[in-house]
């Protein structure tokens, strides 16, 4: 039988056989096993009696009230389980307590724990750990707020999406039509629907009038599939007496029961599906627990050194402890978590600006890392919307454009025979605009009726005029409508011209049949007999719209000779009383749902990007071929193993797989494809194609690529798709025509429906990428800094130089804007003619970041800062020979006349206000050297002066962390609030040389890089 | 693609954690091959041994900057602290018990010993009341007055030598810290109350706890070998009543510029000290 499509017309090249047994093929070990099988109803098996046998109900009077309050009861109501949602605490708690927030808390609670082992063991504890921790926590707790509105925005717009119309539905209950609400509906009610209404449940079809559903959401299928009473496959997906939940009704009535309600039907089940996948951490979640683990692994490891060195030196057990504790959150990088997170929201932002809307802050950087692109077909690949592809007239193939905008080739309007085309076009059509559309575009407008007949309506329109005015002009006389015994429909009409009183037949349907009536084909406006190299040609031509996966209609006309059907004659369609062959063929007009204009240079982009792009659809292989030919999915010259034995003329089995770099497969093929089978599809073929998917098999599909260790993107509109945009690393919804369990299930909204957004995405994603590298390069940086004061202090016993205050100033204050800047960094070559990352290879964070960043260009820093530290103290008194192992007297709060190298005797006091004075200085010089570290963050290859300063941010950045630096230092009353002191303007240059040096090393070490691609630089210093 | 999919497999097959320490089919110690370790760690001591250079270079710069005998900056010590001897806030001691008070007595001994007679000879007598200034000469190092410990009479532990200690009456020694060039306005002195309503009687050595002024200004360590500071001794002349109490004594330095009510440096011109003495 044939494929649960429209029957309407045939397309003449599908070929394929499609029985789908409704058992399944082998699925995950998950608990979701007995989701991911198809669909168990098998009432479409069943005769009308049986069914209404099994749901107690009467074909004429439908349930009794009472037992459909019974059967209320017992299955609840007829909508579908919202999915779990997830209570707000739990999602703030995520942000709170997610990722790289542990980190900070860890931090936080040893903070705590110090200072109350010091608290414990000291009079007079020193409350730099307590204010650490409290600080530490504030971070954490407003970083969590922060990202968790941000998200709640995002979730906002989602709630917009929602449709809150309650549904209605017509039902028959003891006899009677009563519309109630779809929500009551339950199992065994007759229900009554028409075209444009949602079907409110699964219904098994009892009795149908030209009903035709649109199950796109449901299958992928672009055409509206008519539905009847006879069971026609044994898949109940592919049979027609059974018409799904939430599609919908496009034209004609039908009458069915109800077999299924709420999370029982087939929509219901994939909705139930969808919420239950366990999605995986995004790329960028485990990058940055990768971050952590090499972070903590750092932390600990100085912190046991020194620990251990501090035991040697002779400290007390609880002092070591102390200094362990010190050293470990010392490392922590408290500003790194506001950073990533602003980082990423800018980028959300500029996102949304282009039309994607991250549901998901961190899938964000998703895209940038997503290998395989798995897109769906209808709505998603194309426009969702039959249009006139390609005619057939005059011995000829004519191209019409199919573009959204009207900006493709135009064809030669003039011949007569593309009139007559058109006229029977026009009239031989049922379909109509609906009232009120006349300020819209042509291809804007709402049509009534079936799908190609809008098609064709739309194409006349546009090149004809108004087709409205033919039909007024020539007034029907007769009409047979389409049935799937004659395959064709006809109409009678009355010519244009009054005085002509000849009727005009006019005949649409599959092209086979038509040509089987044609005696004569009109051939630049005049009847030629038909010979058989006309028929030749006719069958050429057929063949080949039917390959490009267009569905062909023949259309043929004849005027009635007015000797045998004078003015008046009574036409009846019943039992056809007039001359319905020997007519005259005309031509062929060919209609697809054609490519959005801007999806094959995207997909261009997406393979250039080393993307690679598969598509997955419910739709026929046909369709879905000519499609991924049109949009590049195949691109030009790649064959399929098909394609090429049919080159060489031998049976498919000779060919070898390997030589295909293109397939197609069928989703019949693909449930008897073992996992290892599967693995070497995905391997092997670069263009691949699935058609006639389950929503199962979609899930299926994905899984397959991850297991590969693709970072998948999955990118749909409808139902069928929802499983796999939730099981995807990124799923991405249309926002206009995608359905709400699209768009619950996606990572990511298009809003404006556009497939290129993704390409915009991609390098959005990669960019946010490599600038957080920067980012965190830059920031981590300065913890060399931070932390050397410290360990000196232990080890050497000098006053200490850096204090925990000016380290937050740091970390929080004047660190944070150049950190973020690095964000809106260019990008240093075009990211989008790379390979995506590996996840395994290029981390966030590698080792060669590290070494870089700590071994490097940190310790040139806190060099820097030493030596502000030691010119402070030697210009009052205090010789840096003097100062090693001074610290007990320093410390001291008794020792009020210690002594400096001149002989001056200083008060604790007096000498605090000198030590506080070297954390300012400290501080300034880490402002200053990170002024040179920004700019050489900037780039990771290239040089400065490549690169340019155009980044205003950034420049902005340099200003206002030199600005806070010296409000910090000279602001009347920081000595008593932060304890931070004037510096001497001399002070300020200490650092100078070493933020040159970094400069200078970091261009030279850049230009080694270049020099020497894959040297011996590269591999030990590109981050 | 296909070979960024074959990773994992890979990596499942080979590793585990003892290999990521020494793998011996690679020969690989911590991820690193030997000439790997080696070159990484050549880099690293050739790039801190420039490092180190440039730091001793800069520190060298700093230092010729630096002049011998004077800091470049005082503006941080413009004032003196006040401290005493015994080097402790807290007296606390047995006057019947020598055990206890032995440590006083032997730090005051300790600290008097530079200001022996023997050793104060060989300083200069400079006219009282005025200031020692020694500008006009050429000559770097400067000459000091002379503070003899006779001067402390009954504190100089020449008559008495336990400082009153084993009667109960202990002597406490002040002395301002010194600061170069410091040249206190009017007469200072030092003057101590003790924190109750009922004063103690104290005797003052030099009298009235006099600072004289020809002791300033400082002219710093190198210059100013021999200097000594002038002390100022207090003896608390403790009655029966006051053993076995805490007494919290305040000293401040008082007719002159120098501050002694600074708000959070409780050293600065003034000190407070407690004392108990037990029967």
């Amino acid at each position: 039988m044939g494929y649960g499509r429209s029957d309407s017309y045939r397309v003449a090249t599908t070929q394929d056989k499609d029985d789908r047994s409704p058992k399944k093929k082998k699925g995950g070990t998950k608990d979701m096993d007995d989701l991911k099988k198809e669909v168990p109803i098998t009432e479409h098996k069943m005769s009308i009696e049986e069914v209404c046998r099994k749901f107690q109900t009467d074909i004429v009077q439908g349930l009794t009230n009472a037992k459909a309050a019974e059967f209320l009861i017992r299955d609840g109501p007829n909508a579908l389980t919202p999915p779990p949602t997830t209570p707000e605490w739990v999602k703030f708690c995520r942000q709170l307590f997610g990722g790289f927030s542990v980190l900070l808390w860890i931090g936080a609670i040893l903070c705590f724990l110090a200072y109350a082992i010091q608290a414990a063991t000291e009079d007079d504890p020193a409350g730099d750990n307590l204010y650490l921790g409290i600080v530490l926590t504030a971070v954490v707790i407003i970083t969590g707020c922060f990202s968790y509105f941000q998200e709640a925005k995002s979730s906002k717009i989602m709630e917009s999406f929602k449709n809150m119309v309650p549904q209605q539905a017509l039902v028959i209950r003891e006899g009677e039509k009563v519309q109630i609400n779809a929500e009551e509906v339950v199992a065994g009610d007759m229900i009554e629907v028409k075209g444009g209404d949602r079907i409110p449940a699964d219904i098994r079809v009892v009795s149908a009038h030209g009903c035709k559903v649109d199950n796109s959401s449901l299958t992928g299928e672009s055409e509206p599939q008519s539905r009847s009473p006879d069971c026609t496959h044994d898949n109940p997906l592919e049979t027609r007496n059974v018409a799904f939940f939430s599609t919908n009704c496009v034209e004609g009535t039908a009458r069915g029961i109800v077999i299924c309600t709420g999370d029982r039907t087939v929509m219901g089940r994939i909705a139930t599906l969808t919420s239950g996948l366990e999605t995986g951490k995004t790329p960028i979640a485990k990058e940055i627990e990768h971050f952590i683990h090499i972070i903590t692994g750092v932390a600990v490891f100085l912190g046991i050194t020194f620990f251990i060195l501090a035991i040697v030196l002779g400290y007390t057990w609880l002092e070591a402890v102390i200094f362990l504790i010190g050293i470990i959150v010392a490392n922590v990088p408290e500003g790194l978590l506001a950073t990533v997170t602003v980082c990423l929201t800018l980028t959300a932002k500029r996102m949304a600006k282009k039309n994607c809307l991250v549901k998901n802050l961190e899938a964000v950087e998703t895209l940038g890392s997503t290998s395989t692109i798995c897109s769906d077909k209808t709505g998603t690949l194309t426009q969702n919307r039959m249009t006139v592809a390609h005619m057939w007239f005059d011995n000829q193939i004519h191209e019409a454009d199919t573009t959204e905008d009207q900006s493709g080739a135009s064809f030669d309007k003039s011949s007569v025979t593309w009139l007559s085309l058109a006229r029977i076009a026009g009239l031989c059509n049922r379909a109509q605009f609906k009232a009120g559309q006349d300020a819209l575009p042509i291809l804007k407008r709402d049509v009534a009726g079936d799908a190609s007949e809008s098609a064709l309506l739309k194409c006349i329109e546009l090149s004809c005029g108004s087709v409205r005015l033919t039909r007024d002009k020539n007034k029907k006389v007769a009409e047979i409508p389409f049935n799937s015994t004659n395959k064709y429909q006809l109409s009678v009409h009355e010519t244009e011209d009054p005085n002509d009183n000849r009727y005009l037949l006019v005949m649409k349907g599959a092209p086979e049949r038509i040509l089987d009536r044609c005696s004569t084909i009109m051939i630049q406006g005049k009847d030629q007999p038909m010979d058989e190299e006309l028929k030749e040609a006719f069958q050429n031509a057929y063949m080949e719209l039917g390959g490009l996966g267009e569905r062909v209609l023949g259309f043929c006309h004849m005027l009635l000779p007015e000797d045998q059907y004078p003015k008046g004659f009574a036409f009846d369609t019943e039992d056809v009383n007039f001359q319905t062959d020997n007519l005259c063929f005309v031509g062929l007009m060919s209609m697809i749902d054609p490519p959005r204009a801007a999806v094959p240079d995207a997909v261009g982009k997406c393979r250039s990007a080393g993307i690679k792009v598969i598509m997955v659809t419910g739709d026929h292989p046909i369709t879905a071929k000519a499609i991924a030919k049109g949009v590049g999915i195949i691109s030009e010259g790649n064959e399929t193993v098909e394609d090429i034995a049919a080159r060489l003329n031998i049976p498919v089995s000779q060919v070898n797989p390997r030589d295909a770099k293109a397939c197609v497969i069928h989703g019949t093929d693909l449930k008897d494809l073992s996992q290892d089978q599967m693995d070497d599809i995905l391997r092997n073929h670069t263009e691949i194609v699935f058609a006639r998917t389950s929503p199962q098999q979609k899930l299926i599909i994905v899984e397959g690529c991850q297991r590969l260790g693709a970072i998948v993107a999955v990118t749909g509109d409808g139902v069928n798709d929802s499983p796999a945009l939730k099981k995807a690393d990124i799923g991405v919804a249309m926002g206009i025509s995608g359905s709400d369990v699209s768009k619950q299930a996606a990572d990511m909204i298009l809003l404006d429906d556009n497939f290129a957004s993704i390409v915009t995405g991609v390098e959005e994603g990669r960019l946010i990428f490599d600038n957080l590298k920067k980012s965190i390069a830059y920031t981590l940086t300065s913890n060399i800094p931070e932390i050397t004061p410290f360990l000196f202090f232990i080890i050497v016993n000098i006053p200490l130089p850096l204090g925990t205050i000016t380290i937050l100033c740091i970390d929080l204050g004047t660190d944070m804007v150049p950190a973020i800047s690095l964000a809106y960094e260019m990008a240093e070559s075009d990211i989008m003619k790379r390979q995506p990352r590996n996840p395994f290879r290029d981390k966030l964070v590698n080792e060669r970041l590290i070494s870089i960043a700590y071994g490097q260009i940190g310790m040139i820093q806190a060099l820097g800062g030493f030596f502000s530290y030691f010119v402070i103290l030697a210009e009052n008194g205090f010789l840096p020979s003097f100062l090693v192992g001074i610290r007990l007297n320093w410390d001291d709060r008794a020792v009020n006349d210690l002594e400096d190298s001149y002989g001056q005797q200083w008060t604790y006091e007096q000498r605090k206000i000198v030590e506080f004075t070297c954390h300012t200085a400290f501080f300034v010089s880490i402002v200053v050297v990170q002024w040179a570290d920004v700019i050489i963050c900037k780039t990771r290859r290239n040089s400065v002066f490549q690169q340019g300063m155009k980044n205003k941010i950034l420049i902005f950045g340099l200003f206002e962390e030199t600005a806070l630096a010296a409000f910090l230092s000279y602001c009347p009353g920081m000595d008593v609030a932060l304890r931070m002191y004037p510096l001497k303007p001399t002070w300020w240059f200490c650092a100078f040389p070493y933020s040159f040096l970094i400069f200078v090393y970091d261009e030279v070490r850049k230009l080694l890089l270049r020099r020497n691609p894959g040297g011996w630089v590269e591999r030990e210093t590109y981050y | 693609m296909a070979s960024t999919e074959d990773k994992p497999t890979n990596k499942e097959n080979t590793s585990s954690w003892k290999d990521s320490i020494y793998n011996p089919r690679t020969k690989e110690l911590m991820g690193r091959t030997a000439s790997s370790w080696g070159l990484i760690l050549l880099f690293y001591l050739v790039f801190y041994c420039f490092l180190a250079g440039m730091f001793a270079l800069t520190m060298w710069v700093l230092l010729l900057t630096l002049d011998d005998y004077v800091p470049k900056y005082r503006d941080r010590v413009p004032y003196p602290g006040l401290m005493i001897r015994p080097n402790s806030l807290d007296i606390i001691f047995n006057k019947s018990d020598t055990l206890k008070y032995e440590q006083y007595v032997k730090t005051l001994e300790s600290f008097l010993q530079r200001y022996n007679d023997t050793e104060q000879e060989k300083n200069k007598d400079c006219i009282q009341g005025e200031y020692f200034e020694q500008n006009n000469n050429e000559e770097m190092t400067k000459e000091a007055c002379r503070f003899k410990r006779s001067l402390l009479s009954l504190c100089s532990g020449l008559s008495d030598t336990n400082f009153g200690y084993s009667e109960g009456k202990p002597c406490v020694l002040l002395k301002m810290n010194r600061i170069i060039g410091l040249k206190p306005r009017g007469d200072p002195y030092i003057n101590c109350t003790v924190k109750r309503e009922t004063p103690i009687q104290m005797q003052y050595f030099p009298s009235e706890g006099r600072i004289d002024k020809m002791y300033f200004p400082y002219y710093g360590k190198k210059a100013h070998e021999s200097y000594v500071q002038p002390l100022v001794a207090v003896k608390l002349l403790l009655t029966k009543e006051d053993f076995n109490k805490e007494l919290s004594v305040e000293c401040r330095v008082e007719g002159s510029d120098l501050r002694n009510n600074d708000e959070r440096d409780k050293f600065l011109g003034r000190i407070t000290f407690r004392i108990k003495v037990v029967e």
